[in-house]
């Protein structure tokens, strides 16, 4: 398999947006209509101080060329929480899907903290009016911190299989400071989690799913998993967990792995494999992937330099 | 109504020395029955940081079981340390509650992390020791009990038993924080969750204790005790505004249950209120009931949350 580029296919800083948002369109994550597509992804407005930044989730429609672009959203699509709660400094990333006639969509909360800059929770909102609002379900989180997941449960992806629904979700090793000039860093890999409706959850609990690639300070990121041909395969991206947010190369490239009982992941970058541009919007980075099929084709979004300051792309699998 | 005759102050943090870690405070008591001594857990702290805050640890000291007034000896070392760096229990470990498992014995407690809208959160670890009780190891780096869709935040205040072959968590969980002179207070309920085996929980997802003085009251510290066929909780609560004071301060209820879920709470059973003067003339706060040699006790807090110790009331007559 390999992925054909078709470049950057949403700008932020072209678009109003609702929040007061004015730049970023990380983590694009598509919900198939008959006759559209729409995209969430999460942009940032700045607090009132100027000084830091809160993530919203906001949505463009798209027609199903998935390069079109029909309408972006005008109203929030969630509020942030309240005060004290997971989610009242932002929600980054938002997964969506359709249950029954409800679409559900599970947030990835952050709040701020004194001595490392965050920790995130994974909530559940849930959408009547076919994606435009969501509701919560409860103030707090249906994924949070546990004995071996210590801080930084967020990033689920969720996928019914089997009347079951799998979570693949990220959660954090801990913090690191790697070097006594700059901030604590966190190091995060993939997880598991299952459940009979999607509320309570029980996680495999500390297992890393995904193999590491750059050693044990590889930081894994936004699992996103598909069925082709009977195999269920997972992008991801991963980086260095220091020095990674400049440096082109520990910066952020896409990862895959492959399954057939969705407990056992064979971890294959090189099939499918999405390599940095040599110039352009994605030359330094690759990330936040989510893959989806559309009419029976497969796509990829995701976000390229500067983690999708100035929106993402699109790339399409060729078999 | 019940009778508490109050003993005294039992245990003044001020008094110890050559402990940094244990400079004043001595919060939650709670017990564990030896042979020859009552080992009363407590929490306590070191003085505060220059920007005026604290972390807290936990400790116990072992008091005489002939003669619960004399102190045989206090902690050396906190019982557990701080959680590393971005864990849930970085900056406390405030409060603990103990129970024997077969030799081990467990402690649940509040992990404090700092936060930048609210002071702080919390969430409940657990820990293991296999030496009776001195030092504890964490079953993990992370909370045994964490927050969920109805428990946002603020999941504190464990007190565990085990009733009837099960393992019972009673604790409170945060309701909202309420902006009070521009200032985020917590306002909390008393909660409770089961488990088979102490690690998995499921939480009931239910107020178990009517508020009673506003809606907003706060509760703490249910401590449940079993006597003449009942469940006895005595707990604390206070207004959500003001509290620091007499007026609004902790007061001790209670709530009485024959199931473990369902409590009706009369406070006007409990018989033990704030003195007219001395340690505990403001409030009273953090009970915690136990027997020793057919006698029950309740050791409990006085002014500011225990800043200067716990003292013991004994029960005259019974719990009915």
């Amino acid at each position: 398999m390999r992925w054909r580029k078709l470049g950057k296919i949403f700008d932020p800083t072209q678009h109003r947006l609702p929040d007061d948002c004015v730049q970023f369109a990380q983590s694009p994550q598509a919900l198939i209509f008959d006759d559209f597509v729409r995209v969430y992804f999460s942009t940032r407005a700045r607090d009132s101080d100027g000084k830091k930044f809160r993530s919203h989730i906001a949505f463009v429609d798209l027609a199903k060329d998935l390069r079109t672009i029909l309408r972006v959203s005008e109203k929030p699509v969630i509020p942030l929480g309240g005060l004290g709660c997971f989610d009242e400094h932002g929600i980054f990333p938002m997964n969506v899907l359709r249950y029954g006639d409800l679409i559900y969509g599970y947030t990835c909360g952050w709040n701020r903290r004194v001595s490392v800059s965050v920790d995130t929770a994974i909530g559940l909102a849930i959408s009547h009016d076919e994606g435009l609002t969501f509701q919560r379900f409860g103030p707090g989180p249906v994924l949070a911190a546990s004995l071996r997941e210590p801080c930084l449960v967020g990033d689920g992806f969720v996928k019914v299989i089997g009347g079951v629904f799998h979570m693949w979700y990220i959660f954090g090793l801990g913090w690191k400071k790697f070097s006594a000039s700059t901030p604590p860093d966190r190091i995060y890999k993939i997880g598991h989690a299952t459940s009979g409706d999607g509320i309570e959850w029980v996680k495999e609990d500390g297992r890393q799913v995904i193999a590491d690639q750059l050693g044990p300070d590889e930081s894994q990121a936004l699992p996103s998993v598909i069925e082709i041909d009977g195999r269920y395969h997972m992008f991801f991206c991963f980086r260095q967990s220091f020095d990674f947010r400049t440096n082109r190369e520990r910066a952020y490239r896409i990862g895959h792995a492959y399954s057939d009982d969705l407990v056992n992941w064979v971890r294959d970058d090189e099939d499918a494999f999405l390599d940095v541009s040599a110039e352009g919007w994605d030359s330094d980075m690759l990330c936040y992937p989510h893959v989806c099929s559309c009419d029976g084709i497969v796509y990829l979004l995701y976000n390229g330099n500067e983690f999708g300051r100035y929106g993402f792309g699109l790339a399409v699998l060729d078999r | 109504m019940f009778t508490w005759r109050k003993l005294a102050k039992v245990f003044t943090p001020q008094e110890v020395a050559g402990r940094d870690w244990l400079k004043e405070f001595a919060q939650a008591p709670a017990t564990l029955l030896f042979d020859d001594f009552v080992r009363v857990y407590f929490s306590c702290r070191p003085g505060a940081d220059s920007e005026g805050r604290y972390v807290s640890y936990s400790g116990y000291v072992d008091l005489d079981r002939r003669n619960l007034f004399k102190v045989l000896r206090v902690a050396d070392r906190p019982i557990l340390a701080l959680g590393g760096l971005g864990e849930f229990d970085e900056f406390g470990t405030y409060p603990v509650s103990v129970v024997r498992d077969g030799q081990d014995v467990r402690v649940y407690y509040g992990g404090w992390t700092r936060c930048e809208s609210v002071s702080f959160n919390v969430a409940i670890g657990c820990a293991l020791s296999r030496d009776g009780g001195m030092t504890f190891a964490k079953l993990g780096a992370g909370p045994v009990l964490s927050y969920s869709p109805e428990e946002p935040f603020v999941l504190s205040g464990p007190k565990v038993r085990r009733f009837n072959g099960g393992w019972q968590l009673w604790y409170i969980a945060g309701r909202k924080w309420k902006v009070v002179a521009g200032r985020p207070e917590p306002v909390y309920k008393i909660r409770m969750a089961v488990s088979s085996d102490g690690i998995q929980w499921k939480k009931m997802n239910r107020d178990l204790i009517e508020s009673r003085v506003e809606d907003d009251e706060a509760q703490a510290s249910p401590d449940v005790f079993f006597a003449n066929g009942r469940y006895h909780m005595f707990f604390c609560y206070r207004y959500s505004y003001d509290y620091r004071g007499k007026d609004r301060g902790y007061r001790i209820g209670y709530a009485v249950s024959d199931n473990l879920l369902d409590w009706k709470r009369c406070d006007d059973k409990v018989g033990i209120d704030v003195s007219e003067t001395g340690w505990d003339s403001e409030m009273i706060s953090y009970p915690h009931v136990f027997d020793v040699d057919g006698e029950t006790y309740m050791a409990y807090l006085g002014d500011q949350v225990g800043r200067f110790g716990f003292g013991l009331a004994k029960l005259e007559g019974r719990l009915g």
